[in-house]
């Protein structure tokens, strides 16, 4: 098992591990090679896309970037095991501090951001920016908080719209409350979190919670064995015009890909 | 239906690294700025680096021969 799956398993939502592909395989090869090895089953993404250049095109490579999308490391990873681990330790540590640049006066202010009480960060940050020494630093934070605030619900809208109806519910309910007092973050969070919620995506909630189950059994077992493609077929048919229901049909095609 | 998982040529990997060198960013905040073209599998409504500010990223490149 990779490294970085292990790395994934042990901090959870804290770390971001992103397998690229490097070697020409479409996405599709590559999800079914990691579904073979067992590799799946974790919050690891996997795309054949690089979003970053690191020096050379020699593989195993890694690169590792900090909290702020700075590149920290890079390298080969098997020379850098444990400066790697360090550093994420290090960085993990860091995920509630304030961007770095921030003045100690809006420290607390982002503190509070980080707790959930966005609207109310928000109010404070441009309150304390009515100070000229502070009124750079605090816009820059203000644009960071909402930036922030509306990557998550933009998570919130793809969620639903791909059929992760109880996974968006819980994301934009758990903002819900944080936002209130301010209007523009607060209609969109409730705009986003009515759609989760209508009764008209009954359908593909249950969908998508058989859709789960099946592939947690299926990162325990293995993945492609008869029984398993059958359950996902079976289940593409009768949550057909899902989404769920289509990510059942695709992920058995999957199991038709084979490796030399 | 089988993949002939051949291994590439020194042509692809340079290739890929020109596609990479136009498709990638370098610079202070390179971390943040790409967008994905397809969603990453387990995305989960990640869209791009810049979706994942607040926590350290670990790219983990690989190849499947």
């Amino acid at each position: 098992m990779p490294a970085s799956i292990k790395l994934q398993q042990e901090y959870g939502d804290a770390l971001q591990v992103l397998f690229v592909e490097c070697q020409g395989a479409d996405q599709e090869t590559a999800e079914a090679f990691a579904w073979r090895q067992k590799w799946m089953g974790t919050r690891a993404m996997w795309t054949t896309e690089r979003p970053l250049e690191v020096g050379g095109n020699g593989l195993p490579a890694f690169a590792l970037l900090d909290t702020e999308g700075k590149l920290l490391l890079d390298g080969n990873p098997l020379d850098m095991k444990k400066k790697i681990e360090a550093a994420i330790a290090e960085q993990v540590k860091k995920t509630k501090a304030a961007p770095s640049g921030t003045p100690d006066a809006l420290a607390k202010t982002w503190a509070r951001f980080v707790k959930g009480e966005v609207a109310g960060a928000i109010a404070e940050c441009d309150k304390l920016g009515t100070d000229v020494a502070l009124s750079g630093p605090a816009k820059t934070l203000h644009d960071e908080m909402v930036a922030r605030t509306e990557s998550t619900i933009g998570r919130g809208k793809w969620l639903t719209e791909n059929g992760y109806v109880a996974e968006a519910s819980e994301l934009l309910a758990g903002l819900a409350k944080g936002v209130k007092g301010h209007a523009d973050l607060e209609s969109k969070v409730a705009a986003e979190l009515t759609h989760a919620q209508d009764k008209s995506l009954a359908a593909e909630a249950e969908a998508s919670k058989a859709l789960a189950s099946l592939q947690a059994k299926m990162t325990k077992d293995k993945p492609f064995e008869d029984a398993n493609v059958k359950a996902l077929q079976k289940l593409a048919e009768k949550h057909a015009g899902t989404k769920a229901g289509e990510r059942a049909a695709q992920l058995a095609k999957l199991a038709a890909i084979e490796f030399k | 239906m089988k993949h002939s998982m051949r291994k590439h040529g020194g042509l692809a990997v340079a290739l890929l690294g020109a596609v990479a060198l136009t498709t990638a960013a370098r610079g202070g905040d390179e971390g943040t700025r790409y967008t994905f073209s397809k969603a990453p599998a387990n995305s989960m409504g990640v869209k791009g680096m810049a979706d994942l500010r607040g926590k350290p990223v670990l790219i983990d490149f690989w190849g499947t021969h």
